[in-house]
């Protein structure tokens, strides 16, 4: 299989080099072209792990439609070596599927046979932390022949993409401080931009870039601000030295703007805010960065002074769409703390926002975006009842929006939590929350829910029995796809959210569909359990 | 100094009746406090931690009765340890996150004097109770060492699981609390009978009911026109006036005395 097999059908994606020629008119308006609406890459292949810069998480093949999927059958099956579950989206490039799974190992797929061409596995001991998550890996960055991937012990490796042996590798953070990487990485502008996960152990969050030739670091961007900084004020004492503000899950990137968006988690400690009374500038809110030096061009926090955990982590999906009567470039997030928001990309004005699934700690948010609190919804000794609950009304599980219908899927969790709040003391490489939830799992449920992004109101909801952990994946076919806990793999109506096919995978679904064309056919991936399914038309 | 060594040594005694164990791993872990202080700070973590499934005072409740010999546990080191990385394949969760070294160490002190004290009496004779149960008929839905129906949770060991308290409610009161795997749902199809029962699976597209008979319904969410779960519901009938008090009395006895194999 080669790049030319998918001729034809491709229109490539914004070149990652964009930024070398950016001065040049007929590149930034073929950059233009590109880049704006639809904000896609029109490609057979699914080479990023949000399927393309924009996370809109959207696939432009139509061979898989309404009307045909009634006929999607299991194609062939992977499982990886070892025992981790498999949370990871696919990446396929120049005919080879790159997979990961838990705790560190990639493989990489031939697509007619499924069998592996090559499996690497980085040996993770059992004494290496993972604190506040689960051994997992999420997926791999690829750019040039090489395969990026970040490591539990906080690595972040660069594989050659035909083997799997080993090109370069540096070390991202201290595993036994809780650093850890399950993210996929993002690469742009040759460089591998990859975020850390350790907020639940105290870290002090980061978002770094490698040259993606050397793995030569070029910038790293402190998520909390140390004193002296912009918003230190926020940050009482030495609070901001264990702030969190975790990056821990994979962002999205304008090269237009060249402008990365990347979320950040909750403060440290997690649900005791004792020690850091103010807004806790930085964490459980979206940052806005120059690619090129990694200075912060603007930031919007959706909840300061978070004390429920609600990281800000869920990927920022970047739309061309019109808002209060004008075609805007927004970025749209449907956030952990049950509010959906809308946001200029260019300079972070906040432009709508609205509560999407049931929450009862803000009466709502005012005109610059800022929630309007409910008293008495923080964790206490004795237990707060609060919804949501301390994972979210959606977590990492990707969303998707298609730019037919103007709606953004997101996969949401209704639950409520009672949070309480303990003693609390920083150790290395320990849990450094203060605090815990007691989850109401019998009256809990989950949802695909389409949300219109011009008006933030739900245009339709799917319900699911619990709540989920799946991603979801629109396509120009005019369908959804999506997963639940129990094992389903399904496929929805795009415009009404009617369920119009689905396969039992056996395994809970904790990962992102994808989907890519080969040998004349589209074919639709999505990991269940501990197995990779791949599906195409009979 | 002295004082300090003394307290922790009397906290050793009282945690593990070996001293001079405790008062090293206190020793080198812990400031000193008094047990009575320590066993106060462990009592108020349970009550806002632990109580939810172990119920008040331990008596138990969806999780098990912590009064007398624990299953998991034989001294103070384990029960810390279950306090603080949970019990793989159970629902009982890791504590090291929540909760600082000091309050698992705290908390685990209080388990073990659970444990250690003396068990509350059962009013009732569990013989007579042995007796009623099986002429009441309980054996029709509920398994003990083998013997049985299956409509209903197995008792086999349920005294671990349960307190005395819990399981007079559950037969004078079934639908107040039900255990996991018992939720009781009604699926309505577009055609023919509806169905009721317990649900014993369910996914986005199916769901699997065991109705009162013990049939198992599989049943295509697409062909019904309603699912309702009666969280409020059980398909045990309460027993408040087929039994008088005392006879309530003897049952729980006798329940209160199964605790597996010996």
């Amino acid at each position: 299989m080669t790049a030319r097999t998918f001729a034809g059908r491709v229109l490539l994606a914004a070149p990652t080099g964009l930024r070398r020629v950016r001065k040049d008119p007929a590149y930034v308006l073929l950059a233009f072209l590109l880049t704006s609406a639809p904000l896609i890459a029109q490609s057979g292949e699914w080479t990023t792990y949000s399927g393309q810069l924009s996370a809109q998480r959207y696939s432009p093949l139509t061979q898989i439609t309404p009307a045909t999927v009634g006929k999607l059958r299991p194609a062939w099956v992977y499982q990886p070596p070892g025992t981790g579950s498999i949370e990871a989206t696919p990446v396929v490039v120049n005919g080879v599927m790159y997979v990961t799974a838990g705790p560190t190992m990639v493989a990489a797929l031939d697509l007619r046979s499924g069998k592996p061409l090559w499996e690497w596995t980085r040996p993770i001991a059992p004494s290496i932390l993972n604190l506040g998550f689960p051994r997992v890996n999420r997926g791999v960055a690829y750019l040039d022949n090489t395969v990026y991937v970040g490591t539990l012990d906080g690595y972040l490796f660069a594989l050659d993409a035909r083997a799997g042996t080993e090109r370069w590798s540096v070390h991202v953070g201290e595993n036994p401080t809780g650093h850890s990487i399950t993210a996929a990485p993002l690469v742009v502008d040759n460089k591998v931009i990859v975020g850390i996960s350790g907020g639940e152990a105290g870290i002090r969050g980061f978002l770094d870039a490698y040259d993606a030739k050397t793995g030569k670091r070029l910038w790293r961007y402190w998520t909390v601000p140390s004193p002296g900084e912009p918003g230190s004020d926020t940050w009482p004492g030495d609070s901001w030295v264990h702030g969190g503000g975790a990056t821990w899950l994979t962002g999205s990137y304008d090269p237009h703007l060249m402008l990365l968006y990347w979320g950040t988690g909750n403060p440290g400690p997690d649900w005791n805010g004792d020690s850091c009374i103010g807004d806790n500038y930085g964490t459980s809110s979206l940052l806005a960065l120059d690619v090129e030096t990694g200075k912060l061009r603007w930031t919007f926090q959706f909840t300061p002074h978070d004390v429920h955990d609600w990281d800000a982590n869920q990927i920022p999906v970047l739309v061309d769409a019109e808002i209060n009567g004008r075609t805007r470039q927004v970025v749209v997030a449907a956030n952990r703390n049950a509010f959906f928001y809308v946001l200029d990309r260019a300079t972070g004005e906040y432009l709508l926002g609205q509560p999407y699934a049931k929450q009862t700690w803000a009466k709502g948010l005012d005109e610059k975006g800022r929630p309007i609190l409910i008293p008495n919804m923080e964790p206490t000794e004795k237990g707060t009842l609060v919804y949501p609950s301390l994972q979210g009304s959606t977590n990492w599980a990707s969303p998707s929006y298609s730019p037919q219908t103007n709606m953004l899927y997101v996969p949401v969790r209704e639950m409520g939590s009672i949070y309480f709040k303990t003693g609390v003391e920083y150790k290395p490489g320990t849990y450094y929350t203060g605090g815990s939830e007691k989850r109401l799992d019998e009256e809990s449920w989950g949802a695909v829910r389409a949300i219109d992004v011009r008006t933030g109101t739900q245009a339709w909801d799917f319900p699911l029995p619990t709540p989920t952990w799946a991603g979801v994946m629109a396509t120009a076919g005019g369908l959804v796809f999506s997963g639940s806990p129990e094992g389903n793999f399904f496929a929805l109506d795009a415009r009404t959210g009617k369920a119009l096919w689905q396969f039992q995978t056996g395994g809970a679904i904790r990962s992102g569909p994808m989907s890519y064309f080969a040998f004349d056919k589209q074919y639709v991936a999505v990991a269940g359990g501990h197995a990779l399914f791949v599906f195409a038309l009979e | 100094m002295r004082r300090h060594i003394s307290a922790l040594i009397v906290m050793g005694v009282l945690l593990t009746g070996r001293p001079t164990h405790a008062a090293a791993q206190a020793r080198g872990a812990l400031p000193p406090v008094s047990a009575s202080t320590d066993l106060a700070a462990g009592k108020k973590v349970f009550d806002a931690q632990c109580a939810w499934c172990h119920g008040t005072d331990g008596d138990g409740g969806t999780g098990p009765n912590l009064r007398g010999k624990l299953r998991h546990a034989t001294d103070f080191r384990s029960i810390t340890d279950i306090v603080s990385n949970g019990i793989a394949g159970t629902d009982m969760p890791a504590f090291s996150g929540p909760l600082t070294e000091r309050a698992r160490t705290q908390t685990a002190a209080y388990v073990q004097s659970l444990s250690r004290a003396v068990p509350r009496p059962v009013a009732g004779n569990s013989r007579r109770g042995a007796e009623l149960y099986q002429s009441t008929g309980c054996g029709g839905c509920h398994v003990i060492a083998g013997s049985g129906g299956i409509v209903g949770p197995e008792l086999t060991e349920i005294a671990t699981r349960r307190g005395p308290a819990y399981l007079r409610e559950s037969i004078v009161r079934p639908a107040a609390s039900h255990p996991n795997g018992y939720l009781v749902v009604r699926a309505v199809p577009k055609s023919g009978a509806e169905v009721r029962g317990v649900r014993v699976n369910e996914d986005v597209f199916w769901i699997h009911i065991r109705d009162a008979g013990g049939t198992v319904h599989t049943l295509e969410k697409a062909e019904l026109t309603r699912v309702d779960r009666e969280t409020d519901a059980s398909l045990m009938p309460s027993y408040e006036s087929r039994l008088s008090a005392p006879q309530l009395d003897d049952v729980v006895a006798y329940l209160s005395t199964l605790r597996g194999a010996k």
